[in-house]
């Protein structure tokens, strides 16, 4: 029989240091929403196609991992983590209170073209808070995502804020064709000032034209607020902003925060603030999220709802756990197994291991071979180390 | 923080003139005019150091953040697409996508499925999407002019400049499909996190090519 080797293209064996990072940040990501009052949901690996569908998250139909099940209908690898949430907070926890606070970790699985480096499996630690509008709420998310970055270890980063609001204010004013509208929000979106003149090019006498013109260059620190507001003139969501940002700054989380009001991702999804997180070292975002106060209505149950994910794996590249290495063998006679485990739990974990060999030169060929300095020799009466 | 920024540049007509266009916003590109063996070249006098790649790796480089920026042609992008910001259109390597057919011959006036052979699949599938028409497409790796023909397409998607190529074998662009030329391209983390260090390269650059307007 052949034996299979290779891991499907996108996906990969994951080991020791890469496992380490992956539960370092998993780990510190799980205390934080804890201590947050998050409590845990684990949903399926695979759900139905029509969830995603119906969520109206535009996940494009080919980058979702399909399977056909018994009764021919389709299924597919979880793309995204809210919709499931959303699904189970809107059916099984119908008679809970709101807000809840929901956290999960579990991989998302997305189709990606072939040979792009890109994972098929992206290791996702995320929370959402249901039930909850306002600027308080939104304070809480920002801030559990400063937090969730800096509890990782991470020391240069920052999230970014935008808001849904504010571009679809300025495109609201001018008169756009329907398909007219998507290219331009890309052309947002992507930076492409070039393609941006010339789609704007017929409204020059429009109010929104010089801030629409200018909005790609509407990011960085809260000066931006300051000049959006000078093209744009007063608007409900610059002031949002300024408002979350006076309080963040207030709360000591400011010189983490940066605004980009070029956000315009998923607009049919996100209905207020907006936002992503950049580390140093990661060349994509290493978090997402933002509000979406209709998701939760598909499923028939009307509620506002926040939250973010953390692309876990992305954040464990930018640190560098050292694995603990091999230092000790223990050798162990007839009756000591207790002793030589108590020994074990004493030392780092990863330092040390126990013997398998009957004779003490096998064990101390073991640990030549293996690279450990010390030999633990557990006797009847003695326990000594010997140098290797 | 990194200190310097690492920009791509497609190798051959693109690269030559970017250097151009470096050399006219003050930059010293002497290590790039004569790279020998070295793979990375840091310019002396401004805080860049430059890589030579081919377009479609261009792409590659800048969208996994290890090249923080790069000039690549609005075919590749348009060919292959990717997440990165499109900031600039450097106005120089001017061409066309046209599709093309033997002369005279009728592409559009048949109900049969047209058979169009390009180097470009995705820009001649969405071009013809677009239309709503059905065709199939052939990849085609070197000259494409060539398969009409031999009568293996019906005709092709390129990349037409003078058009010269084309009517010594017969054939006529008959349709554009996309206007093309180079654009310098920036990744989207690099652009949040190096924001002072691209501005001042980004503005440096748009002020010599609103001078050329």
């Amino acid at each position: 029989m052949n034996i299979c080797i290779n891991t499907p293209e996108g996906t990969r064996d994951r080991l020791f240091s890469e496992c380490l990072e992956r539960r370092k940040v998993q780990s510190a990501l799980i205390e934080l929403f804890r201590r947050r009052g998050c409590t845990e949901v684990i949903t399926p690996d695979v759900e139905f196609y029509d969830l995603f569908v119906q969520s109206g998250n535009p996940i494009p139909q080919e980058a979702m991992l399909k399977i056909i099940d018994r009764s021919g209908r389709i299924m597919v690898m979880r793309p995204d983590c809210t919709a499931p949430i959303a699904r189970v907070a809107a059916i099984k926890l119908k008679h809970l209170p709101l807000p809840q606070r929901l956290y999960y970790e579990q991989t998302v699985f997305r189709d990606s073209l072939a040979h792009e480096g890109g994972s098929r499996e992206i290791a996702q630690c995320g929370v959402e808070m249901i039930g909850a509008v306002g600027e308080k709420a939104d304070l809480e998310m920002v801030a559990m995502a400063v937090d969730a970055l800096r509890s990782c270890g991470l020391e240069q980063f920052h999230i970014e804020l935008g808001h849904a609001g504010f571009y679809r204010a300025l495109a609201g004013q001018m008169n756009i064709p329907a398909d007219g509208q998507e290219r331009l929000r890309a052309a947002i979106e992507g930076k492409n000032f070039a393609l941006l003149n010339d789609l704007l090019e017929p409204y020059r006498e429009a109010n929104a034209y010089s801030a629409l013109r200018r909005l790609p260059y509407l990011f960085g620190g809260v000066e931006v607020l300051d000049e959006a507001e000078r093209l744009a003139g007063p608007c409900g969501s610059l002031d949002y902003l300024r408002g979350i940002y006076a309080e963040l700054s207030a709360a000591g989380y400011g010189d983490w925060i940066r605004f980009d009001l070029g956000l315009v991702h998923q607009l049919d999804y996100y209905t207020g603030l907006v936002f992503r997180g950049y580390a140093q070292g990661a060349g994509a975002p290493v978090l997402s999220g933002g509000r979406y106060d209709n998701l939760m209505e598909q499923f028939g149950r009307k509620a506002e709802a926040t939250g973010f994910a953390v692309d876990v794996d992305a954040v464990g590249a930018c640190l560098s756990v050292e694995p603990q290495k091999l230092e000790t063998i223990i050798h162990y006679g007839p009756g000591q197994l207790a002793r030589a485990l108590a020994e074990a739990d004493k030392l780092p974990a990863g330092s040390c291991e126990l013997s398998p060999c009957r004779t003490l030169d096998s064990t101390l060929n073991l640990a030549r071979e293996k690279g450990a300095a010390w030999v633990l020799v557990i006797g009847d009466s003695e326990v000594r180390e010997l140098a290797v | 923080m990194r200190e310097r920024l690492r920009i791509a540049l497609t190798k051959g007509r693109l690269q030559d003139k970017s250097v151009e266009l470096f050399e006219a916003i003050g930059l010293d590109c002497s290590p790039v005019r004569s790279p020998g063996r070295r793979l990375i070249h840091g310019l002396p006098n401004y805080p860049l150091d430059v890589v030579l790649a081919k377009a479609s790796d261009v792409i590659t480089y800048v969208e996994h953040g290890v090249c923080d920026l790069g000039v690549v042609g609005k075919d590749t992008i348009l060919e292959k697409g990717g997440a990165f910001y499109e900031v600039l259109d450097l106005g120089f390597g001017r061409c066309r996508f046209a599709l093309a057919v033997k002369r005279g011959s009728d592409f559009y006036g048949t109900y049969k499925t047209r058979r169009v052979a390009s180097k470009y699949p995705n820009v001649t599938r969405a071009f013809f999407e677009s239309k709503g028409m059905d065709v199939d497409i052939i990849k085609i790796e070197g000259s494409v002019e060539l398969a009409p023909v031999l009568e293996l397409a019906d005709g092709i998607v390129d990349i037409v400049e003078t058009g010269a190529t084309l009517r010594e074998n017969g054939l006529e662009p008959i349709e554009d499909v996309a206007q093309v030329s180079a654009r310098l391209i920036v990744n989207t983390a690099s652009m949040k996190l190096y924001k002072s260090k691209i501005a001042d390269f980004l503005a440096r650059v748009e002020r010599e090519l609103g001078g050329e307007a």
